[in-house]
């Protein structure tokens, strides 16, 4: 019998909502021994847009290229040591390129069956809800999605974890 | 972090009167220091100086972003400004800025900095928003333009 969920997969920026997630999906790993991958992804088309705009020199691009992949491993690094807390191993995915993209493809790569973010930032217009990256990957991925929200409860779940 | 989030009617500036680069980015800074959104304005000054002597950060259609990392803020912050007079910014096509987004960013966050000159970018491209931002009249009408109301 298939287990409830096998691989899960947290997309992490390191934003709060990002780290809510990565709680959350520790305690939901344990809960059901799957297998817990984090991603981040380097979002180079945003950089390969602001060339395009003129806004970035080129010199500039490569120095915002490095500094974004440094904070991505940082990102990473960190959610592997909240996991090892825990006896949870958490699997480092890097990707690049579009960040609603790189998510979905990652999904699709590694055969993920529950991917789980922080709370898409909130919608106060048309045009918002047209730009957020991360709404379009919860709205486009082609597996069950779990919104990490109630601080409070996941704090407390992560920490009753041995 | 979307850029609506950093919208509120106290980073807009209408009328800029300056009439020259200098004088503009030094108005946008003193926005922004009199939102309490800067520790130190005049390393903010310096930072986006030095950027543009790498090259303009003035666009088409009257359009600039004037940008610069800094430990003299905390957070991402932006100030937007108005000069319906023109200002020579040495623009890509050579025409008067009139529309200014200055993003100042601490040195740690290069992400949210992206993110928010990536989707000024993308508004950058509607020539209709562009000339009702240029022609709104007070910063009530810019953030509700902005937001899509």
């Amino acid at each position: 019998m298939k287990k409830p969920i096998e691989r899960m997969m947290v997309y992490d920026d390191g934003s709060e909502g990002s780290i809510l997630a990565a709680r959350l999906a520790i305690v939901l790993a344990a809960e059901f021994d799957a297998e817990l991958h984090a991603l981040s992804v380097l979002n180079t088309r945003a950089l390969s847009e602001l060339v395009q705009a003129h806004i970035f020199i080129e010199s500039e691009q490569e120095e915002y290229r490095r500094e974004l992949a440094e904070d991505g491993a940082r990102y990473l690094n960190h959610a592997v040591e909240m996991g090892k807390r825990k006896g949870v191993t958490v699997i480092k995915q890097n990707a690049s390129g579009s960040i609603s993209a790189a998510i979905k493809e990652k999904v699709a790569e590694l055969h993920i069956d529950l991917l789980v973010m922080g709370p898409p930032p909130r919608i106060r217009s048309r045009r918002d809800a047209l730009y957020d990256e991360v709404e379009m990957a919860m709205r486009t991925v082609d597996c069950s999605v779990l919104i990490a929200r109630d601080e409070e409860r996941i704090e407390e779940l992560y920490e009753q974890l041995i | 972090m979307a850029l609506i989030e950093l919208l509120e009617e106290k980073i807009v500036k209408i009328p800029l009167v300056s009439f020259d680069k200098e004088g503009i980015i030094r108005e946008l800074v003193d926005v922004l220091s009199q939102a309490g959104k800067v520790d130190d304005p005049d390393a903010l000054f310096q930072a986006v100086m030095s950027r543009e002597k790498l090259g303009s950060t003035g666009l088409e259609d009257g359009f600039a972003v004037p940008h610069g990392k800094t430990s003299g803020v905390k957070d991402l912050a932006i100030a937007i400004g108005i000069a319906p007079q023109g200002v020579n910014f040495e623009s890509a096509d050579g025409e008067p800025s009139k529309l200014f987004f200055l993003i100042a960013a601490p040195p740690d966050k290069a992400g949210p900095h992206i993110e928010a000159l990536a989707e000024i970018a993308k508004l950058s491209r509607s020539k209709a928003l562009c000339t009702a931002l240029i022609q709104a009249k007070t910063p009530g009408e810019v953030v509700s333009l902005l937001r899509g109301d």
